[in-house]
């Protein structure tokens, strides 16, 4: 072994001496010390790092990292209480460090593990040679529900697993122990890239210091397989997700974007014949590879789970026909059945003709007699597990029961439990694992962790990835990678040879460009909600601004001082049209202050257009439309997350001042999305999508202010006091006075903001953008009868250019200008209503089942 | 007996159908006491797609697309089927169920017989739980063989429930059943292949029809009118045997088998995924008429 430096500088002893002394009074394995508390040789560049940081510079890097973590959105659960801490995805800047030859075995030896499970699957769903000679108990796969029966004899020559990942814990003789297997899904692994774009970034100088493998090359080799495996140039390759109520739906999204393809759930897909497509706008497309993150069990509601519309019906049979259709293949969970652990090594004799160079930690399967009665005399030592834990959400392992600590009562019920479910029980004892520090405001500590490794078949078969996702665990509870702090590191292999400057799949070649451009279809779903995403957004900038409106009227002396009956008009407006609530209408009007009427229009519950509602909505869409926003687009969006501090400081406060600061803060912050959309996102239905929302909303709050403020008109000083404030919400004052130099008069103020279509803010222009996106879309084609949608556009943009200003603003009860409007407000919904018919319907239909029972068909 | 069977099912759909794929086990299959004379399936309206294959069971399946919009459907099976009694049941020394299945069922060669014992494992529909067993812990006598277990829970089961269309629908969980002591053939089904996979005994679903006109004075027995269900249980003496909890006897020839597995899940006659229908009502017909 290499010597530690023999005379430490003073800032590294100091650095160490807290961690020393508690890994002297804890015992077990370190990562970074050994047993004499010297620093191992691979941590050493890492601690003189370290070390040289003040305590200051390691809280600000901490906190850097945290913020990072947060604008990337890493996080479990998107739409799980934000008040919980155990949602909080955090990454410590110290990394778990593996050195180059001990990488080396950990490749090997997990690599074996793959072509293993691989080999198990084949002959499980094939000729079950293993299962009828006995090296593996039948019971153990029956009674597995991640046996997919339907799937016997359907095996790709490409094989069963392209994903496996191992958890590992350290044991205290310094060996590693696979303490889980998952093969299933990705389990986690958008995740770790996250984890690593972050850490990099952020640790640089340490990072390049050390000398880490980078990642980029290894999913290079993993795309080109999987390009293989579709078997077409410039395939069309999809990443199926359950969608994004899942809690690992960011993983999901975030390796679906760093590999170029396209994130999809199971609505976007329809099987015809024995074929699978994407619903797009533009009608469907043949999907050559789905890269499956979901549950195999519940993707085609035909064949299997009967509720599993994760997947579209069919695809089954779809997959029957092209068996390499799906990776990992269906029914594949069945390899990481925690009870195989104990016939793998003689699994591993019979099918690959090798010894298992690692065994899983010890695991009694409780289907055997033999074992049953061991654990049944030992009850007290072991920790009862299920075999099964689904898609292998990292940090979610369950814990187990341990049965010490049952009452009797309840020990019976285990008891009846392991003699009557044993073929899907397993018992485990109590596991070491190692410790690694953590950086704290006091220092580095030690903390126990596992670690998830994730394994690919890659263009030169299977590799690991050179790197990882730690997760501090309590190893009081814990015998896997229970995680539920999440706490993760980040892992850094260590390379004998000097690593290249970053490479990242974010920069592609030239080659891989163009097929990222031609995958770059737009499924129906996300046109839609890039829709209401374009609407939220416009919806959110109206609202804040007769907000501000408002607040400005009622007590700031700087702001104009009339208009008060004008801005309540326009706050009772946001909150009165979709409420058909008797009561709740009087609670409006009865408000007496201005005050009140904005504190509803904020976050009242009832109020469908309250600030509150708009930025829920507008999270819920730009998180599902995450993969088509640029990053600083997602990042402007996040202020309107309602877990952030924006909408917590709106609430917080009805100090006037104070608000308005908050509220110019989202103004920009909505300017700025807006601006960024327009300024970099790539003009694609998308894109025409989001404008039209966005054209569409504006629109309507538009002609409702107009209706509001001018039909029937009040005239004199009350007339000037809502054009004033007419113009300040469609943001036209500016453009008015410049070129009138003028007190508004409301048939110049109507030409502006009615007809002139040279003003963006003004109704034309919204209608000349729509009528030019439908003019885009595809079946917009010449000859064919527009469609219902495209017809109202051109029935509002006709009825306004016939219209007069001067007739509509002369009478007093402004009749014209009154059917004008209301024409507008009742059309407008219609229009947004026929569109999502015309275009996003495929996505919209959920498939339903029907069957016959064994019976009379009394209730049928 | 030689059976002419019609199996009739009509959809109406409230509103047109834009898209239907469906999963079909309405052809008999054969078995060792059953021929399988002819068969066909009619279709209407005609799919877009029709393929006929075996699944992992050896069941007939026929998968089936309409792509073209529909507001009724009717799949309308006819066969010709002939069936004998099972051989008597073997004489004693029978083995108790208690030692019949050790280190087994294996095949001639030695190796495990892995088409019988994918039967023993609970299955979706049949989930084991203490009351299950409980309920089965009577049957199960020391010196009781297989045969006799799965005699006397088909004959408690006959005992103990009462025949009610109403009380369940096809997703009713067994231990609603067990609970209720109400059911159909179907739940019946499912309740004693729970009982005896409590044991480890392999038992398995079947899914057909029964003789809807019996001979004069003899009763019409429950489950005539529509597809019917009962069980299979394996043992060492007498091989695979069924056995009808709905009525409480032992299978002879007035039983016809169209598909067998785990449980309901694997056999359904008609599972079906639509987009569009609105609400759907179904009319089932089935006929059973001796021929020879």
């Amino acid at each position: 072994m290499p010597k530690t430096a023999p005379s430490m500088p003073p800032s590294q002893v100091l650095f160490l001496t807290s961690y020393r002394r508690e890994i002297g009074a804890r015992g077990g394995y370190d990562e970074m010390l050994d047993i004499t508390g010297k620093v191992r040789p691979d941590w050493q560049p890492f601690v003189e790092e370290m070390a040289r940081l003040t305590p200051a510079d390691r809280d600000a890097l901490s906190d850097r990292i945290d913020r990072r973590i947060r604008r990337t959105g890493i996080t479990f659960d998107i739409f799980a209480d934000p008040s919980k801490s155990q949602q909080q995805w955090r990454l410590d800047p110290a990394p778990v460090i593996i050195s180059a030859d001990e990488w080396a075995f950990l490749e090997r030896a997990l690599t074996q593990r793959a072509r293993l499970f691989d080999a198990a699957l084949a002959d499980f769903y094939g000729a079950q040679r293993t299962l009828r000679d006995g090296t593996v108990p039948p019971d153990l796969v029956f009674a597995d529900r991640s046996f997919v029966r339907a799937c016997r004899n359907a095996l790709p020559s490409e094989g069963q697993i392209t994903f496996y990942a191992a958890d590992l814990a350290r044991g205290a003789d310094g060996g590693w122990r696979i303490i889980d297997n998952h093969t299933e899904t990705p389990a986690g692994l958008g995740f770790v890239l996250a984890n690593r774009v972050v850490h990099s970034e952020n640790m640089g100088e340490v990072f390049n210091h050390c000398n880490v493998i980078r990642l980029a090359d290894h999913f290079h080799r993993l795309r080109n397989a999987l390009a293989e495996r579709a078997r077409r140039d410039s395939p069309r390759i999809a990443l199926l997700t359950p969608g994004a109520h899942h809690p690992d739906y960011f993983s999901h999204g975030y390796l679906a974007r760093y590999l170029g393809y396209l994130l999809v759930e199971g609505s976007d897909l329809i099987v015809k014949g024995s074929d699978l497509y994407l619903k797009t706008l533009e009608g469907l497309r043949e999907v050559d590879l789905v890269v499956r993150c979901t549950d195999g069990r519940f993707v085609d509601p035909l064949e299997l789970e009967p509720n599993g519309f994760l997947g579209p019906a069919g695809l089954l049979r779809a997959s029957r026909k092209s068996p390499a259709l799906i990776a990992n293949t269906i029914g594949s969970g069945l390899a990481q059945n925690r009870g195989l652990g104990e016939f793998l090594p003689a699994l591993s004799r019979k099918l690959l003709g090798e010894d298992l160079l690692l065994p899983d930690t010890r695991r009694r399967w409780l289907g055997d007699d033999t074992n049953r009665r061991y654990v049944l005399a030992n009850l007290d030592t072991l920790f009862i597990r299920k075999t099964q834990e689904g898609t292998g959400r990292p940090g979610q392992a369950a814990l187990g029961e341990n049965p010490a600590h049952l009452s009797d009562e309840k020990r019976k019920v285990l008891a009846a439990d392991i003699a009557l479910h044993g073929s899907t029980l397993v018992a485990e004892e109590r596991i070491h694992f190692s410790t690694a520090p953590s950086i704290t405001p006091d220092g580095p500590v030690p903390r126990p962790f596992a670690v998830r490794v994730f394994i690919a078949r890659t263009e030169d078969g299977f590799r690991a990835m050179p790197g990882g996702l730690a997760m501090t665990i309590d190893p009081e509870n814990a015998v896997a990678l229970s995680a539920p702090d999440g706490h993760t590191r980040d892992v850094w292999i260590l390379s004998n040879d000097r690593q290249n400057p970053h490479v990242s799949l974010w920069r592609p070649t030239l080659e891989a460009a163009r097929v990222q451009r031609s995958q770059r279809v737009i499924q129906s779903r996300v046109a839609d909600d890039l829709f209401w995403l374009g609407r939220y957004c416009e919806r959110l900038d109206w609202t804040l601004r007769v907000m501000r409106s408002a607040l400005r009227r009622s007590n700031d002396d700087n702001g104009p001082s009339t208009g008060r009956y004008a801005a309540r008009l326009c706050l009772e407006a946001l909150l009165t049209p979709r409420s058909d609530d008797p009561d709740y209408l009087k609670h409006i009007t009865s408000a007496r202050e201005l005050d009140t009427l904005v504190g509803l229009v904020r976050n009242d519950t009832k109020a469908t257009r309250s600030i509150l509602a708009s930025c829920r909505g507008l999270h819920r869409v730009a998180y599902m439309t995450r993969d088509r926003l640029s990053l600083e687009a997602w990042r402007t969006l996040g202020r309107f997350d309602p877990a952030d501090t924006w909408l917590r400081a709106l609430t917080a406060t009805d100090e006037p001042a104070t608000l308005l600061d908050v509220i110019d803060d989202g103004l920009a912050a909505v300017s700025s999305f807006t601006g960024l959309a327009h300024e970099n996102m790539t003009r694609n239905f998308g894109w025409s999508f989001l404008d039209m929302g966005r054209r569409l909303e504006r629109a309507f709050h538009l002609s409702e202010a107009i209706l509001t403020l001018f039909v029937p008109n009040p005239g004199g000083e009350e007339e000037q006091s809502r054009l004033l404030l007419l113009l300040e919400l469609a943001d036209s004052f500016i453009t008015y006075r410049s070129r009138y130099r003028l007190d508004p008069l409301l048939p110049l103020v109507l030409d502006l903001l009615l007809l002139d279509d040279a003003n963006p803010r003004s109704l034309a222009f919204q209608l000349a953008a729509l009528t030019r996106h439908m003019s885009s879309l595809p079946g917009s084609a010449a000859g064919r009868a527009p469609a219902d949608d495209r017809r109202i556009v051109d029935e509002l943009a006709a009825a306004l250019r016939v219209a007069d200003v001067e007739d509509i603003a002369a009478s007093q009860s402004a009749e014209n200008l009154g059917a004008l409007m209301r024409r507008q407000l009742r059309l407008l919904p219609e229009f947004s209503d026929k569109l999502s018919r015309h275009y996003f319907n495929l996505a919209d239909e959920t498939p339903h089942r029907v069957h016959t029972r064994n019976s009379p068909t009394h209730d049928l | 007996m030689i059976f002419d069977i019609s199996h009739r099912t009509h959809y109406r759909y409230s509103q047109p159908v834009a898209q239907s794929q469906h999963v079909a086990h309405m052809l008999p299959r054969a078995t060792p006491h059953q021929v399988v004379l002819s068969s066909a399936l009619r279709v209407d309206p005609a799919p877009d797609l029709r393929s006929e294959t075996i699944d992992s069971y050896g069941n007939q399946v026929t998968i089936l697309d309409i792509d073209t919009p529909h507001e009724e459907l009717v799949l309308h099976a006819t066969s010709h089927v002939k069936t004998s009694l099972p051989p008597p049941i073997a004489a004693a020394p029978r083995s108790s169920w208690t030692t019949a299945l050790v280190n087994g069922p294996r095949l001639p060669d030695g190796t495990l017989d892995l088409e019988t014992i994918q039967f023993r494992s609970p299955s979706r529909f049949t989930p084991l739980s203490p009351a299950i067993a409980d309920y089965a812990s009577p049957s199960f006598a020391d010196d009781a063989s297989i045969h006799d277990v799965a005699m006397d829970i088909t004959r408690r089961i006959f005992r103990d429930f009462r025949f009610d269309a109403s009380a369940t629908d096809v997703s009713t969980p067994i231990e609603f059943v067990l609970r209720e002591r109400r059911g159909v053939c179907q739940d019946f089904a499912h309740l004693a292949l729970a009982c005896l996979r409590s044991r480890r005994i392999p038992a398995r679903y079947v899914s057909g029809y029964i003789l809807t006109r019996p001979a004069p004075g003899q009763p019409k027995l429950q489950g005539a009118d529509a597809s019917h269900a009962w069980i299979s249980v394996w043992s060492t003496d007498n091989g695979w045997r069924d056995f009808d909890p709905t009525n409480g006897i032992a299978v002879g020839e007035e039983h016809v088998t169209v598909a067998y597995g785990a449980d309901y899940f694997d056999v359904a006659p008609i599972t079906g995924v639509l987009l569009g229908g609105g609400d759907h009502s179904v009319t089932v017909e089935v006929d059973v008429t001796p021929v020879g």
